[in-house]
């Protein structure tokens, strides 16, 4: 079985830059940044739940709005608009001590008042009050992952208008919006953490991946979004690459809960019957890893005791057990080819276990192809997001890491869902780009970022 | 539970522990600020107490199987150098030992546990797969905080390729091997085309010994090749193309040579059993020593290259393209073979899947068993305008990474071949200044 | 002309036989010729379908031919070359090219192509990318195929199935060939790309499933509906799989009707199975229209000969009816009384004759009238010599002998005679006076005089009569007579001669009171009935017979063994000068009754009754 991963040739190329590279001049200010986006942004409020979540989204929204707190790649809480806090009440109750002197891109200043009123709005369901120094969030139960959750980027500080566009306290404010077009960022002269080394960035939205890169290669993008499963070819072509760690899970999410064994059975055998070293091999062309498991390795570090390799005889068995095989109709994205080839090739996998499954466009179906993305690099809260998907309520709860295993093995339990592979985001950048980097988590750092000469 | 923080502190310890996020950012890092490595380095070496984890990770285990004969077997699927690795192996071991387990082979064993050391993003995370009875398998698991310095003891540690001159002369040098030696080598084979020189360094200089010479009917192809194999009941076996020549088993004073179309070893350790290698440590503990199955290549007669057809083979392929060299990296189930090809492609054939990419490199490179980073390496030559390059790279996966700065050599490297013990590799080049052959051997040196 | 507007006269009769000859004749003649043009627009249609059969099957060809160049192309073609080379030597991995059939089928336009190994293991395909590692089906079959000509095959897409023109070619430059197969979609795009005469369509029905269903039905032009007959026609070949023809209706209009071949399709293999159906429609719009065309003239000749043969036949008829209707007019002039009517037709020809029959019949029917009025008349004065000398006998006989005895008298005792002729003189002169009466009775009856009108209320003047003859009905002597008055008191006044209706009802009266020898009842009744004033005298004498009803009001007769006959003929009289009408109503042995109906005219009441118009009296 043939497993390459991609990653390494990202990693090995940003070493063999570094190697070559001599020192560089020292940062300059100045510049437009163009960035390119598949997804086509209709809101720029952080706490709209209405369009669906994109890694480009919540990109965007970082470089207008901050958190009270961040997390990093290790899970991690760190100081944002936030500079301490301290649970309370059995962590029923926290308390924000708030960053003093920060200004919204309006000129008003961060009260606790406001990022109460922020708060609320993006979470109807917490008690949140304003105090002298910073706020309180109260929950009915314990919530020790209430740090993490609020360094979502939908929990992001905006002051809210009615009417007006939600202002941040981010590095860029917004410089013209064109909804689901266009949108351009002009740095915050003031921002409380210094002012980023670009002028402004330019963010073209709604354009295919083959776009971006011709874009890219008329040097008329700086930093385009590419296909997981275009990665190795950009790559032969000479594109320098940059791959985040798997940030995406590409499964099969049952509409309905299993009702007797023998469904669960089916659902069994159509996990088996998945040959997903091949379609990683051919259809991803390398990309990602195959997915036994909801949450990628480095989220868990346990993912390799979910086996991924397929087993015809035991999925034969398994569907052997139910005496009347439905036709299951699997939804895909009708606007993602990758999704469309996934739905078909796991069909024809389905049907050497003598299942059948019948590939539609659309998101209905007794079963869905869905790429989804985790919403944090805090695996509980990942964890939680999937189970959401599955239509699977689970109580977010931080624990150990056997706990979390738990969780996850009985959330795959409720066969709802099939995990198929991990994805990365990918990206490329013109050579010009300096000093941006790219989170595991795949999320962008821009406001270091700044143009050098070509 | 996460911790509670007050951390009123500099605000810039965020940025700080935001920019160190990610692996790759990392990688970029260390790589700039080299200074920070020996830091890292520095606090890697420091002895971190691991006992907690694994007499944690050792109960759970015993909790499930019971005092009793269980198979163990360890993995590191971790950023863990193999030294840490080495410790917390052994570590568990010592743990399950004072829980009443004892280790066994698979077939005398009730339980099997299948130990892997892999980490998450916030800490290591040690997985017990136990396996009891048929078809009965339980996971147990710890998590063991990531120690702040070890981060960065990853196996993207530039490792440093040491040359030492072994032989200099006029004529075509096709293989050198060390027969013996102490600190330095003391007695060595020259092979050349015509023939196999013995040399031992005596009373502080070289001298000839035993100058055999190679009986050939047809003439040699043009860039002839030949390969020095030490063998164990006689002094060595010298291949060439299409023949082959053993001195003889009492005594050095012959070389048998016939034309022969056998197959040419394509692993130098010393040969066991005839159909595995063991690689004898390099520097480490008795008991790692790595058996490889052994890999013989069918070399064209009239040709400077290998026709492709393997004995046994890799996998399902019992040929590949012609290639000039071969490779391999053991892996957990298989063993990976990389293949330089005639088209200048690199082969990596698995077993199942034959793989071309093309990395850059030269048509020569061998693997080396070593104590530094992953543990094996290959040595890859690489040409620039100035002179052939020899780098040393690891295989995470299927993508080299450098883990050494290149060595120079003065001209064109013409041959490169593992030496018996796996360790090191002899180059062979050609000054096409001065029109001379230099034998040199290449060790790996783990850190400064 | 006689008779309503529904009479059907001769002459229309005439015309319409005329009419329907005509008809008949012209739409025979327009028939045959319809049935005949048919014939041969039938024979030339298949000519010209057969053709264009021809030129179909040529421009299939010519794709097919397309089809295997395009994948012959591929299969020479340099990406294919380069990956049958890496993967010759050894089984290389084949992921990086399991795009490659998508873009060489774009490249070369071919809506199907797939990449095969020496295996049949799918290296590559462009309709199912997702297959990549999955044998092919149907490979050995396949490759039997290699190098030859296109073939029809059916392709299992993720989604459906469709119809394919394909070809297979092997590229040799590896050790192991590397089967391309390549077609076309069988779609609307492809039958659009043949070219055909305006008026031809071609349809694929994709043979699939156990029945007709339309969306198997591929149809360049678009349309939805699927008539019956067409999936009639398509079931057919399902069911016979052999070449079978048909007209497809698609509307109402013939004019869209077409007329469909249906030709099996089938694939390579053992069984060689159905797998389409080529429907070759061509329009019969030119056919039906000239057909419309030839119905059209045939129409409008007929009904111009129609109108024409009216024509022609109205004066034709004319000229044969006219003298016939002549005759009619006569005739029916005869029978209104107009002795004197003539036919006047010229000409020798049997109608002349029968009118100059005609002619000669009146003239002898007008000589047989006169000749009869005068029979009668001299019947009538017969009968009033008979009865004037009936009349004038009786008294002459008294005076012939009472003359004779005076003369016998006077001879024989003149002693006598002066006693005689005292006695004789008073017989003479009373039987003289008799004689008077008779005449003057006579004299009475042709002198009736005209009614002088003026406003009489009836009521009284019955009341009158009752009156006057009130004594006579209780005359001693005689059986009295009960007399009632039965009068409607709100009967009208009406314009009427006074005297002359007392007359009549005093004749009435008269005539009841000699019906009652024996005593008895006589009413006298007045009401309104209508317009009418009614006026009764009934009876309760022995009645009369139905013949002396008949007879009753004919002058001079009587039932009576005196009286003149007269008095009913009389009031007869009187009651028909005042617009009126007498009946009468008898049964033997329970009396008659008399009833006078007199019309109440207002107009001439009122008229009379203004004081400025003097009242005319007759005394």
């Amino acid at each position: 079985m043939k497993l390459f991963d991609w990653r390494w040739l990202a990693v090995s190329s940003v070493l063999a830059v570094t190697l070559m590279a001599r020192a560089e001049a020292r940062p300059q200010y100045g510049g437009t940044l163009h960035v390119t986006t598949r997804a086509a942004l209709t809101s720029l409020d952080p706490a709209d739940s209405s369009q669906s979540a994109s890694f480009a989204q919540e990109n965007i929204l970082r470089l207008i709005f901050e958190t009270l707190v961040s997390i990093d790649d290790a899970g991690r809480i760190h100081p944002g608009l936030a500079i301490g806090w301290k649970p309370a009440a059995n962590e029923r109750r926290w308390h924000f001590q708030l960053r003093r002197g920060v200004k919204f891109q309006d000129g008003t200043l961060l009260t606790p008042e406001i990022a109460a009123a922020s708060l609320r709005a993006a979470n109807p369901a917490w008690t949140v009050s304003a105090d002298s120094d910073g706020l309180v969030v109260e929950r009915d139960v314990a919530d020790p992952e209430l740090p993490a959750e609020l360094a979502l980027p939908r929990n992001a500080i905006a002051r809210r208008n009615s009417g007006a566009a939600p202002i941040g306290t981010g590095p860029f404010r917004i410089g013209e919006w064109q909804a689901g077009k266009k949108l351009v960022l002009a740095a915050e002269e003031d921002y409380w953490s210094g002012r980023p080394y670009l002028d402004s960035i330019e963010i073209e939205m709604g354009r295919s991946f083959r776009d971006q890169m011709t874009e890219l290669e008329l040097a008329r993008a700086d930093l385009v979004e590419v296909a997981p499963e275009q990665a190795h070819r950009a790559s032969l072509d000479g594109r320098k690459l940059v791959i985040s760690e798997p940030v995406e899970l590409v499964g099969l999410v049952f509409a309905q809960d299993a009702k007797t064994p023998e469904e669960k059975s089916l659902r069994e055998a159509l996990a088996l019957s998945i040959d997903r070293a091949s379609i990683r091999n051919v259809l991803l062309q390398g990309a990602g890893q195959p997915a036994g498991a909801l949450l990628p390795n480095w989220m868990s570090g346990y993912e390799f005791v979910f086996p991924t390799d397929s087993d015809l005889a035991r999925a034969r068995r398994d569907r052997d057990q139910s005496r009347n095989v439905p036709a299951w109709k699997l939804g895909y994205d009708a606007n993602d080819s990758l999704a469309k080839f996934l739905s078909e090739r796991i069909a024809l996998n389905a049907r050497d276990a003598g299942l059948q499954l019948q590939p539609a466009a659309g998101a209905t179906g007794d079963l869905r192809l869905v790429r989804a993305s985790y919403t944090s690099p805090d695996p509980w809260l990942a964890l939680a997001g999937l189970a959401t998907l599955g239509g699977v309520a689970t109580t977010k709860s931080a624990g150990s890491v056997e706990d979390l295993y738990a969780s996850e093995q009985a959330l795959l339990n409720t066969r709802r869902i099939i995990p198929l592979f991990h994805l990365p985001v990918v990206y490329a950048a013109a050579p010009t780009l300096k000093g941006w980097t790219l989170r595991a988590d795949g999320s962008w750092n821009l406001a270091d970022a700044w143009l050098g000469a070509r | 539970m996460r911790e509670a923080v007050y951390n009123s502190s500099i605000p810039d310890v965020a940025s700080k522990s935001v920019k160190r996020g990610l692996r790759l950012a990392r990688v970029f890092r260390i790589v700039l600020q080299f200074s920070f490595f020996l830091l890292s380095l520095r606090i890697g070496a420091f002895a971190v107490d691991w006992s907690a984890p694994e007499q944690n990770l050792a109960r759970k285990i015993a909790a499930i199987t019971g005092p009793g004969a269980i198979a163990v077997a360890i993995e590191n699927r971790s950023s863990l150098n193999k030294r840490d690795s080495d410790i917390i192996q052994n570590g568990l071991r010592s743990a399950l030992e004072a829980l009443g387990i004892r280790f066994v082979n698979a077939d005398q064993s009730a339980a099997t546990v299948s130990i892997s050391l892999s980490e998450n993003a916030a800490s290591y995370v040690w997985v017990a797969e136990i396996h009891q009875g048929a078809g009965e398998s339980a996971v147990v698991m710890v998590s063991a905080p990531r120690p702040e310095g070890s981060l960065t003891a990853r196996d993207s540690v530039p490792l440093v390729l040491r040359k030492t001159s072994l032989w200099s002369q006029g004529d075509p040098i096709l293989d050198v091997a060390v027969l013996e030696e102490s600190q330095s080598p003391t007695h060595i084979a020259v092979l050349e085309p015509e023939k196999l020189s013995l040399y031992r360094f005596q009373n502080g200089k070289w001298q000839a010994e035993q100058s055999l010479s190679i009986v050939h009917n047809r003439p040699w192809p043009r860039d002839i090749r030949g390969r020095i194999i030490p063998a164990s009941d006689h002094l060595l076996d010298a291949y060439l193309p299409g023949v082959i020549c053993s001195t003889a088993p009492s005594s050095v004073a012959a070389l048998n040579c016939r034309e022969s179309d056998d197959p040419w070893p394509l692993l130098s350790g010393t040969m066991s059993g005839g159909a595995m290698s063991v690689f004898p440590s390099a520097g480490l503990g008795s008991g790692a020593t790595t058996l490889v199955p052994q890999m013989k290549a069918f070399f064209a007669s009239t040709r400077n290259f290998f026709t492709g057809v393997l004995a046994p083979g890799v996998g399902k392929f019992t040929t590949v393209p012609k290639f000039y060299s071969a490779a391999f990296l053991p892996r957990e189930k298989y063993t990976l073979w990389l293949f330089a090809t005639t088209d200048g492609m690199t082969h990596m054939v698995d077993g199942v899947s034959d793989q071309a990419a093309k990395l850059g490199w030269g048509s020569d490179f061998v693997t080396v068993k070593t104590a530094c980073g992953a543990g094996w390496q290959v040595l890859a030559s690489s040409r620039e305008t100035n002179g052939d390059f020899v780098r040393a790279y690891e295989f995470p996966d299927r993508e080299p990474v450098a883990v050494s700065t290149p060595v120079d050599f003065q001209g064109t490297i013409t041959a490169m071949w593992t030496e018996a013990h796996g360790d090191t590799a002899v180059v062979v080049t050609r000054d096409p200044d001065k029109g001379n052959y230099e034998a040199f051997r290449l060790a790996m040196a783990c850190s400064q | 002309m006689a008779g309503g507007p529904i009479t059907v006269t001769f002459r229309r009769k005439l015309l319409a036989v005329f009419a329907l000859t005509v008809f008949v004749t012209v739409a025979g003649v327009g028939g045959l010729v319809l049935i005949l043009t048919r014939q041969a627009f039938e024979k030339n249609e298949d000519q010209r379908t057969s053709a264009l059969f021809t030129q179909f099957q040529g421009e299939f060809t010519r794709q097919g031919e397309e089809v295997a160049r395009r994948v012959d192309a591929i299969a020479g073609s340099e990406p294919i070359g380069r990956m049958a080379t890496a993967l010759s030597a050894t089984a290389a991995d084949s992921a990086a090219y399991f795009d490659l059939a998508k873009s060489l089928a774009d490249t070369h336009r071919l809506d199907f192509l797939e990449l095969v190994d020496s295996r049949g293991i799918i290296i590559s395909s462009a309709q199912s990318p997702a297959k990549f590692g999955y044998p092919e089906n149907d490979f050995e079959n396949l490759t039997a195929t290699a190098e030859r000509t296109p073939f029809l095959m059916q392709q299992e897409l993720p989604d459906s199935t469709a119809l394919a023109m394909m070809a297979v070619r092997t590229s040799r430059v590896g050790d192991h060939p590397i089967y391309v197969i390549g077609g076309r979609r069988l779609d609307k795009s492809f039958l659009a790309a043949i070219e055909l005469p305006a008026d031809m369509q071609v349809l694929l029905y994709m043979n699939r499933g156990d029945h007709f269903s339309s969306e198997f039905l591929i149809d360049p032009s678009g349309s939805t509906a699927v008539p019956s007959t067409l999936v009639t026609l398509i079931d057919s070949v399902r069911q016979y799989n052999q070449e079978t023809t048909g007209i497809v209706h698609r509307s109402a209009d013939q004019g869209d009707d077409e007329l469909f071949h249906a030709i099996p399709l089938r694939g390579v293999g053992k069984d060689h199975p159905l797998l389409g159906i080529l429907l070759i429609g061509s329009s019969r719009r030119s056919y039906v229209e000239l057909k419309r065309h030839i119905r059209d003239s045939a129409l409008l000749v007929g009904g111009g000969g129609i109108v024409l043969a009216i024509l022609l036949s109205s004066w034709a008829a004319a000229r044969v009816t006219r003298p016939v209707e002549l005759l009619a007019r006569a005739a029916h002039d005869v029978a209104a009384g107009d002795w004197d009517a003539r036919v006047d037709v010229p000409g020798n020809d049997e109608i002349s004759q029968l009118a100059e029959s005609f002619n000669r019949m009146t003239s002898e029917l007008l000589a047989q009238k006169e000749r009869t009025v005068q029979a009668e008349r001299v019947a009538a004065w017969r009968e009033l010599a008979r009865r004037l000398a009936h009349e004038l006998k009786n008294p002459l006989f008294p005076l012939q002998l009472t003359v004779e005895n005076l003369l016998r008298a006077r001879t024989q005792s003149p002693e006598l005679f002066q006693e005689m002729f005292q006695e004789s003189a008073g017989t003479l002169l009373a039987e003289i006076s008799n004689l008077k009466k008779i005449i003057s009775r006579f004299s009475d009856f042709s002198k009736m005089p005209q009614p002088q009108l003026q406003v009489v209320n009836l009521n009284e003047t019955l009341r009158g009569v009752a009156q006057l003859f009130q004594a006579q009905f209780e005359a001693p002597g005689r059986l009295p007579i009960e007399c009632k008055l039965e009068l409607d008191s709100h009967l009208r006044s009406i314009a009427a001669d006074p005297e002359l209706l007392h007359r009549a009802f005093s004749n009435l009266v008269l005539n009841a009171m000699d019906a009652l020898p024996n005593g008895g009842t006589l009413v006298l009744r007045s009401r309104q009935e209508d317009a009418n004033e009614i006026i009764e005298v009934s009876d309760t004498g022995s009645g009369l017979t139905p013949e002396e009803c008949e007879r009753i009001f004919t002058p001079y007769y009587t039932s009576k063994q005196h009286g003149t006959g007269l008095g009913l003929a009389i009031v007869q009289s009187v009651v028909s000068d005042h617009g009126g009408r007498i009946s009468v109503k008898s049964e033997t042995g329970r009396g008659t009754t008399f009833r006078i109906e007199l019309p109440a005219d207002r107009q001439s009441v009122e008229h009379l009754g203004n004081p400025d118009t003097p009242a005319k009296s007759i005394l």
